[in-house]
């Protein structure tokens, strides 16, 4: 009896040691690995949220310094017609290449992800990415826009798209999620006619059908797009 | 002789294990909210973008207020510049910033470092030619041509029943992409690019080389605005 008492308090102590050390196994793997994680976590997100800050405060200052610059060429321009003639030129190219605000007729494109749903590979078909609104750039721009923005960034001749996971970078500036809004100023039927076209923006339209991605097109009798206000460099380029 | 309580005893054993078990039940109960709660956090935190992308991120908007600080630097001396020099500096600065936007929007011929890139391929679409040009204007080309074609943001590239056009000729494969930038940076991507391409069954070759000097001299068509005004 005695000895079957032993038995049995050496085998609850055996467990309970095993328990414990799994216990504690446990605890250290699995709660304190998440809150590093989330340290972690915190510490990456307050970098991108410096980070944006800064690149925010940039641009208002290039775009300042911008408006600066073209009072003090408007002023030297007063003295002399062949400044003037030059800031000419230089205006009309400005405004080619997304410097300056322009406003006219033109269509404005909303961009929606679906409803959260993983696809087969577990992927993220339901989210707006970059080559999404690259594809859709390219489109307005082959048929006949001649200024677009992206939810407020001018798009330039140099302009580049990238980004992952829903987010979308266009040039130096922050990413953009959806939604999305393109607007581009042209031939609003012709702009609409191509946006209609069940053949244009096949990669958009199918994932339309498959994660219910929501694409809406309006006509617009005057839109407004903001100039361009990043870096415009081209260091490695010399002109012949 | 009265008989012991037989009853007390395992009664107080009984509570003995009720308050053990008890207390296991909270300790199991308290680790179990204590994961969850954690498990929650992160996933909360985490809302669509994964630790890896921020990584990414950051070093992206680096690399972009590294260029925008760049950018300011140019305009403080461009306006500085201004201020002390009246007519003949504004001058002097109007047609540099005329030539430098010229060149922006592919109305002059160019030069400089980069790589050439040759697709040899049959299929290939013209979304496939625009990925191709963005990835290289993502690695900084700061001018691009194909096949003497010169390209850019906003010149139109589709798809025609022969193939690819661009601003309205069709160009024919093999398509050599001529990119002026960061020669190392252009590599990096027309690296990453071709080893890609090569995997696709429609290209039968993808190549690419470094060159110190690239003439590029095809220019684009000056489109003067019929529906945009200056605001």
């Amino acid at each position: 009896m005695t000895r079957n008492r032993i038995l049995g308090i050496v085998g609850v102590a055996a467990v309970a040691l095993a328990t414990g050390f799994l216990l504690a196994g446990q605890v250290k793997a699995q709660l304190l690995t998440p809150s590093n994680q989330v340290a972690r976590y915190q510490a990456l997100v307050r970098s991108v949220q410096d980070l944006e800050k800064t690149n925010e405060s940039s641009r208002a200052k290039i775009a300042a310094l911008r408006a600066e610059i073209d009072a003090l060429e408007a002023a030297a321009a007063q003295q002399s017609a062949g400044t003037r003639d030059l800031q000419n030129q230089v205006a009309d190219l400005r405004a080619h290449a997304g410097l300056t605000a322009v406003h006219g007729p033109g269509v404005e494109i909303d961009l929606g992800n679906g409803p959260p749903a993983p696809d087969q590979g577990g992927g993220i078909g339901y989210l707006v990415n970059y080559q999404d609104v690259q594809d859709l750039v390219n489109l307005v721009f082959a048929s006949g826009a001649e200024g677009v923005s992206v939810s407020g960034r001018r798009i330039t001749p140099l302009s580049a798209f990238s980004g992952s996971a829903g987010q979308v970078v266009i040039d130096q500036g922050p990413p953009l999620t959806a939604p999305i809004k393109v607007f581009a100023v042209g031939d609003r039927n012709r702009l609409l006619t191509a946006l209609d076209d069940p053949v244009s923006l096949p990669g958009l339209r199918a994932r339309q059908v498959r994660f219910q991605l929501v694409i809406t097109v309006t006509g617009i009798p005057d839109i407004k797009l903001p100039g361009y206000d990043s870096s415009l460099q081209i260091p490695h380029v010399s002109t012949s | 002789m009265s008989a012991p309580p037989r009853r007390s005893a395992p009664l107080g054993r009984r509570s003995g294990r009720a308050i053990g078990i008890w207390l296991i039940a909270l300790l199991v109960a308290l680790v179990a909210t204590v994961q969850i709660r954690s498990q929650a956090e992160v996933e909360r935190s985490l809302v669509g973008t994964d630790t890896t992308t921020l990584a990414f991120l950051i070093d992206d908007l680096h690399r972009a207020n590294d260029a925008l600080s760049v950018e300011t630097a140019d305009l403080t001396q461009r306006k500085a510049t201004l201020q002390s020099g009246g007519s003949p500096a504004a001058d002097q600065e109007l047609t540099a910033e005329a030539n430098r936007l010229r060149a922006i929007e592919g109305l002059v011929p160019v030069h400089g470092p980069g790589i050439v890139m040759v697709v040899d391929a049959a299929g290939l679409q013209s979304l496939d030619l625009q990925d191709a040009l963005n990835n290289l204007a993502v690695a900084g080309a700061e001018a691009i041509a194909v096949n003497d074609r010169r390209v850019g943001v906003g010149v139109p590239i589709v798809q025609v029943s022969g193939g690819v056009s661009i601003d309205g000729e069709l160009i024919t494969a093999p398509w050599t992409i001529s990119a002026i930038g960061d020669a190392n940076r252009l590599a990096e991507a027309a690296d990453a690019m071709t080893q890609q391409m090569r995997a696709d069954r429609r290209v039968r070759q993808a190549s690419y080389r470094v060159e110190t000097v690239i003439d590029i001299r095809a220019v684009t068509t000056e489109r003067p605005y019929v529906y945009a005004n200056g605001s």
